[in-house]
């Protein structure tokens, strides 16, 4: 029964095991020199790792390169035309976001130790590398000697760690992250990166002026690097106070409700019409509240049998029917909610306690929903020029995120109707799916940026933006789809038996014993999906949405100062992807070793 | 059908083989079930009964239909032709039906089936919490009380991959208690077992059966049989060829396919 | 034996509510009816819209002509709405089968270098793969065209160029090879050699199995073609004949009636259909004739003979659909039959090297070297260095699945390093590798269409400038789609035809 996860799904690529530690002499002879093919491989390939270095460092330090431009355009890269005096709002969702991280961080238990000659071993290597690169780069005689000395003594460094530091003590990754992050922080209050004044009549022509971006960012990021270290500690303290699970449970709650919240932070400033509020929203919630309460806890009752299906189907159908006469769209959207919980009452059925914590549900999620319909169709204060109120990497994460959140649930119910035993179900899933992934991303995005409004019923409008992460997620969420039914299909028809031999219905089996298996099987696919929407959402530039990658190539290499400095912005629009990316499928990584060595 | 012999009290054999099943009511009624495969027929119009509190062995050769037949009776397969009534209550297409028959049944897989992302107790505890609809603390108990009764308390909050062979069984027959089952149903529960393991869920069987519960039981544990059953039921080709007391079995039976079947395996 | 016995509770009549049969068709119709529902309501709503907004959805832009230049492909000035989305297509494949051919042994390479004994290899290996993998595919075309635009520039005052390689901001040129007019009899001698080749093989095959000679059977089918292909240089003058025959098969395909492929249609579908059926009930048919059906078998039984009942429809309701293949069919055999009608001293190849013989004028794709414009080597380098990364994985992931077992067993039955690798490993790994291997050939084709941001003309390209100028966007998609899906399902097709050989020879 341990077997049954690993050999399924996807091929797990077996890690190499680890070398064992040789003198410095032998190892070169083992790794590199072991036989004639080998020598000339490594001669080779160091002749081609010593070009690409040199072309790299060759180009990126001619003079002729305007890295300026990325510097000083950064908080356009960023935000695009967000209004600066509304930056708060940013900060204070970026605040939020690192909160989060910070806490999850500590009651996951992120982070190893490593021993400090480790350390040492590390600061050796980059030591040695820094010098290198000096020796290699186009410098001038005073700069590559500065950058070797610098090099040198952060090898020596490294080396005395090494030699003499006690192999018992060690030092935390997160607080190695921390002195990085707390050092990159410290250069801004040094270096005066970004906003600069171009003119053609003097040498240099682009000079760096007093109120930069490192200037007007550096008190916010060490306030953010502040709260996130302050958080780490809060979460710490948490997690030894109380109950792991719940914890846990919580944390992800927030997690999943935080892009709606973060978005309306940014988005709006509600000036919410108190009268309409009162006369009708706050009315319809009651009214959904006390019905559909009632409504539920008769249907949890586990006496109420097949009538309560037979009602819940109705309540279905009239949220459908609402749809042809014309109403608030509240009314219709409650309505539908309704019609979902009453179908999966008998699910979680039972006793009272069962009972209220369903309809308690019921109103945390309507009073959500409530809240976020009203304050969406409330007037934002934020005065944007331009057709969307956000830009650059900000539009970038917002649009990834959302197509993940939407096409989660999207891709579960495809894959459980391309597995299930309907065959219409099954039908209408496999045609969607082989579809979607049949055609590319651009057509699909081309077709909802320019289509979608012919789609529409008189008088509804849908922004560009929205059309375009609702085509996204239909198209993500049939790879989706099929990354979950690879670990659907890995649960084996033993475990769906045996849930139904035991009389579960098949919304319990589903819920209970086959979903969590297969999530979690689906685990290293599913992070790679996310990775994937995440890169693709380039294409965005090509539908002419303001991105990153837009930005970097029309905007900046057309301003007059900048022209022509494309290359150099794609290259730091691919270096930002790069990270992100990288870090995303090592974290992965990281996260399959711990699941595949814990509980099972 | 020879009715009178399973009921026949005999005097060398084991205690429980000497009661009176005679009045009891029938359990477990099969009449003219059939089933196929596309073109191949598993089950052949198999009739019998199975009395309260009777434990039934069924023998046969692999893909004779033993456990084809065993899954109808709680509706893992649909049976084509033919009638089953559990309890009183007949396994149709209503809904209703048949989640009272699984409710009331009990099954133990020859691969444990256990829950392999939930903790032992969890396994035991989730179907009474949210089938039976009883309050968590109270499932617990029982989940504990009977993990007690197949003998490994001390495992509860370990994962089912953590457990032996023989412990995992364990554990799968508490969880199908757990149910409070009027019913038990075990499709070869010791075939998957290293030799040494299957004393230990035998003997959880045992007391089961002694217990009084309804058994019916697919197995090649000849021991077993011969031990414990009321009746023996041999089957071949979907079809029951014999069927009687172990003693009337193991000694002398009546059809050619039974005693080569025993020469083959004795 | 009696009939059960107590039976109080025993209700011979299913209440419809509870019955799960019912219950799973009803559920089925109920989403079936909702989701044509809200596809209608959504067409119904868009035929409004255009209709409110005057704009035609026809296909009349095809025929009619369009004001496109294209940067390169087998036309660069067409005269038709078709002709421009044909040479689209054409240079989607180009690039696809470029592509994949290329980034198949690139990705071979990298997988295997990942693997090497050789540490230094190996960490190229892994930057190639780490760099290449997380930085979007677009954005890395964007970045080799930028820096491909910033070559040296060709100007007027540049001489005659003849060389074997010129780059500059023009593109990258080389010599080529290229097929002339002698070409398709040329391939009809080497497709017979194809079929000679078979019997050669099988025939040293035979040899090496009795005897327990080498025969090395492979190569000798091999050098059958090769031999064919050689002597096939001088003699294709011999299958001249073929161009009137295919001048005949075009001839009667016109003269045909629509009625003919209508009834072609039909029959097919028909056919398959009671075909199908037939089969499947003689498969759920017992030796004793019992014939059981579950409610699954019955709704594929009905869906069977509705779908063959639709397309009959179709092929009947339809007539242009019965014109356009016969037109189609005409085109085709009259274009083959062109093919042959050469004259008998035409070679199959010629050969041209990148010159500029008037000053000014650069080489033009296709008229003198071989040409890769800078967006053809933008796109071309973006999706082949991209593509190499993920096979790289694969092949590596597919190697290091076979279980070390193996190549022990194989040592221990004494065979060599290399006999190891062609016989044990790399048939079990190339099993592995396979089908994600085509999933990203599936991905490189799509990713094709990201050329568009480069201004290289395939397909999207193309279908853009078309809507932007005609204004007929859904038409324009609608192709898009068709032609995607139908490329999509070619290579799924293939990939999965190697796979079930594959496991065949599992068995």
């Amino acid at each position: 029964m341990s077997e049954m996860s690993s050999g399924l799904g996807v091929p797990t690529i077996p890690a190499p095991p680890e070398e064992p530690h040789l003198p410095p002499r032998q190892w070169i002879r083992e790794n590199l020199f072991s036989s004639l093919f080998n020598t000339v491989l490594t001669i080779v390939s160091s002749l081609v790792i010593l070009a690409i270095v040199r072309g790299l460092l060759a180009f990126i330090f001619n003079p002729q390169r305007q890295w300026e431009a990325t510097a000083t355009n950064l908080r356009l890269l960023m935000t695009q035309a967000y209004p600066e005096e509304q930056y708060l709002r940013v900060w204070v969702c970026v605040a939020v976001i690192l909160t989060l991280t910070a806490m999850s961080m500590a009651v996951w238990r992120a982070g190893s130790a490593v021993p400090l000659p480790g350390v040492g071993r590390r600061l050796l290597s980059g030591g040695v590398l820094l010098a290198l690169m000096a020796l290699l780069a186009p410098f001038g005689t005073r700069s590559t000697f500065i950058w070797l000395v610098i090099g040198i003594v952060v090898a020596a460094g490294g080396e005395a760690l090494r030699r003499f530091a006690d192999e018992e003590r060690s030092l935390s990754t997160l607080a190695l992250l921390a002195m990085a992050l707390g050092g990159l922080v410290a250069t801004l209050w040094v270096v005066p990166y970004g906003s600069h004044t171009f003119n053609l009549q003097r040498t240099p022509r682009v000079l760096a002026e007093p109120g930069t971006v490192a200037m007007s960012t550096k008190l916010p990021w060490t306030l953010m690097l502040v709260v996130a270290v302050a958080a780490y500690f809060v979460g710490t303290l948490v997690r030894d106070r109380l109950p792991t699970n719940p914890l846990r449970a919580t944390l992800l709650v927030t997690w999943l409700l935080m892009p709606p919240i973060l978005l309306y932070l940014v988005l709006r400033d509600p000036s919410f019409d108190m009268g309409h509020v009162f006369t009708t929203d706050i009315p319809i919630f009651a009214a959904y509240a006390v019905l559909g309460g009632a409504l539920l806890s008769w249907l949890t009752r586990p006496s109420t049998g097949e009538a309560g299906r037979i009602v819940a189907a109705l309540v279905l159908v009239a949220g459908f029917a609402m749809f042809a006469t014309p109403m608030r769209m509240i009314v219709r959207l409650d309505m539908l909610l309704l019609a979902g919980f009453a179908l999966s009452a008998p699910t979680f059925s039972g006793g009272p306690r069962a009972r209220r914590r369903y309809t308690a549900g019921w109103l945390g999620v309507l009073g959500m929903m409530s809240w976020l319909i009203t304050a969406i169709n409330t007037p934002s204060t934020v005065d944007v020029p331009g057709g969307f109120f956000i830009g650059g990497i900000s539009l970038t994460l917002m649009v990834a995120i959302f197509t993940i959140v939407i096409s989660f649930p999207l891709g579960l119910a495809l894959a459980l109707a391309r597995t299930s035993n309907m065959p219409i179900f099954r039908l209408l899933a496999t045609w969607f799916i082989e579809f979607v992934r049949g055609v590319p991303l651009i057509t699909i995005l081309i077709f909802f940026s320019i289509m979608v409004p012919l789609f529409l019923p008189p008088g509804m409008h849908l922004g560009e933006v929205a059309a375009v992460v609702i085509g996204y997620s239909l198209f993500s969420s049939a790879y989706l789809a099929e990354n979950v039914r690879g670990g659907l299909q890995s649960v084996t028809r033993g475990q769906h038996e045996a849930a139904e031999a035991v009389g579960m219905t098949t919304s319990q089996k589903t819920v209970f014993i086959v979903l969590p298996q297969a999530l979690r099987v689906a685990i290293p696919p599913l992070v790679g999906h996310c990775i994937g929407v995440f890169k693709e959402t380039s294409l965005l530039a090509i539908i002419g949405l303001f991105d990153v990658l837009y930005i970097a190539r029309y905007v900046m290499s057309n301003q007059t100062e900048f022209m022509g400095s494309t290359k150099e912005n794609i290259l730091f629009v691919s270096l930002i992807y790069w990270i992100f990316a990288y870090q995303m499928s090592k974290a992965s990584q990281r996260l399959e070793q711990r699941t595949g060595l814990g509980e099972r | 059908m020879t009715d009178a012999t399973a009921a026949e009290p005999t005097d060398n054999q084991a205690m429980e083989q000497s009661r009176d099943l005679s009045g009891a009511r029938d359990m477990i009624a099969c009449e003219g079930v059939s089933k196929w495969y596309g073109d191949f027929q598993a089950l052949d119009g198999i009739t019998a009964t199975i009395k309260e509190q009777e434990v039934v062995v069924v023998l046969g050769p692999s893909g004779s239909g033993k456990s084809t037949w065993i899954r109808c009776i709680n509706r893992l397969e649909v049976h084509q032709e033919g009638r089953i009534v559990v309890d009183d209550v007949e396994l149709t297409n209503d809904l209703r039906n048949i989640e009272q028959v699984r409710s009331e049944v009990g099954m133990v897989f020859q691969l444990f089936n256990l829950f392999p992302h939930l903790k032992v107790i969890d396994n035991v505890s989730l179907a009474p919490i949210w089938v039976r609809k009883k309050p968590r603390a109270e499932a617990e108990e029982q989940a504990m009380a009977l993990l007690e009764r197949v003998g490994i308390p001390e495992q509860a909050h370990k994962y089912p991959g953590q457990l032996s062979g023989g412990q995992q069984q364990r554990v799968a027959i508490a969880r199908a208690l757990a149910m409070e089952p009027r019913i038990m149903l075990f499709d070869e529960p010791t075939s998957a077992l290293d030799p040494e393991m299957i004393k230990e869920v035998l003997d959880v069987m045992k007391v089961l059966a002694q217990s009084g519960m309804t058994m019916m039981v697919v197995t090649h544990e000849m021991g077993f049989a011969k031990e414990v059953a009321d009746r023996i039921i041999f089957m071949e080709e979907g079809q029951i060829v014999e069927q009687g007391t172990p003693q009337h079995f193991f000694e002398n039976p009546t059809e050619d396919r039974t005693k080569l079947f025993l020469s083959q395996i004795l | 034996m009696t009939a059960p016995t107590t039976q109080e509770r025993v209700s011979h009549r299913v209440p419809l509510w509870r019955d799960v049969v019912v219950l799973k068709w009803f559920t089925q119709v109920v989403l079936l009816v909702v989701v044509l529902g809200t596809m209608g309501f959504l067409a119904s709503q868009a035929g409004d819209n255009l209709r409110a907004r005057n704009i035609s959805t026809s296909f009349d832009f095809l025929e009619r002509p369009v004001d496109i230049q294209l940067s390169e492909g087998i036309d660069t000035h067409p005269d038709t709405g078709a002709r421009a989305l044909w040479t689209g297509m054409v240079n989607t494949l180009r690039m696809s089968i470029a592509g994949i051919f290329f980034a198949t042994i690139l990705g071979v390479v990298v997988g295997l270098a990942r693997l090497s004994d050789n540490w230094l290899v190996r960490r190229l290996g892994s930057m190639w793969v780490e760099t290449l993998r997380n930085i979007p595919l677009l954005v890395q075309m964007v970045f080799y065209f930028s820096v491909l635009t910033t070559l040296p520039r060709v100007g007027l005052g540049t001489g005659p160029i003849n060389g074997w390689l010129h780059v500059s901001n023009k593109g990258i040129s080389m010599p080529r090879v290229f097929i002339a007019d002698g070409f398709y009899q040329w391939l009809v001698v080497v497709l017979i050699g194809a079929v000679a080749a078979r019997f050669v093989r099988q025939h040293r095959q035979q040899i090496q199995d009795e005897t327990g000679a080498m025969t090395s059977p492979i190569l000798w089918g091999l050098g059958t073609v090769a031999l064919f292909g050689l002597v096939g240089l001088f003699v294709h003058p011999v299958f001249s004949w073929m161009g009137p025959v295919f001048g005949r098969i075009a001839d009667l395909l016109d003269s045909l009636p629509v009625i003919a492929p209508q009834l072609g249609f039909s029959a097919i579908a028909l056919g398959v259909a009671v075909t199908w059926i037939r089969r499947f009930l003689s498969a759920h048919r017992s030796a004793r004739g019992h014939l059981s059906l579950s409610d699954d078998d019955w709704f594929r039984i009905v869906f069977a003979a509705v779908a063959s009942l639709a397309v009959v429809f179709v092929a009947v309701r339809w007539t242009g659909l019965s014109a356009w293949t016969l037109d189609s069919g005409r085109d085709l055999f009259q274009v083959l039959a062109d093919k042959f009608d050469v004259d008998g001293a035409a070679r199959p190849f010629d050969a041209m090297r990148p010159d500029i013989i008037q000053k000014g004028m650069f080489p033009n794709y296709g008229k003198s070297g071989l040409t890769m414009s800078i967006g053809f080597a933008a796109v071309f380098f973006g999706v082949v260095f991209y593509t190499s990364a993920f096979i790289g994985e694969n092949v590596r992931g597919g190697i290091l699945a076979v279980p070390k077992g193996q190549s022990e067993a194989a040592k221990a039955v004494g065979l060599g390093r290399g006999q190891i690798l062609r016989h044990v490993v790399l048939p079990q790994a190339f099993r592995v590798i396979l089908p994600p291997t085509g999933n990203q050939y599936l991905n490189l084709l799509k990713n094709t269409s990201l050329a568009v941001a480069v201004g290289y003309s395939e397909l999207v390209q193309v279908g853009s400038t078309t809507y932007n100028q005609t204004g007929m966007t859904l038409p324009v998609v609608a192709i898009w789609m068709l032609f995607y899906l139908s490329c999509s399902l070619t290579i799924s097709v293939v990939v999965n035809w190697f796979n079930v050989r594959m496991r065949l020879v599992e068995r």
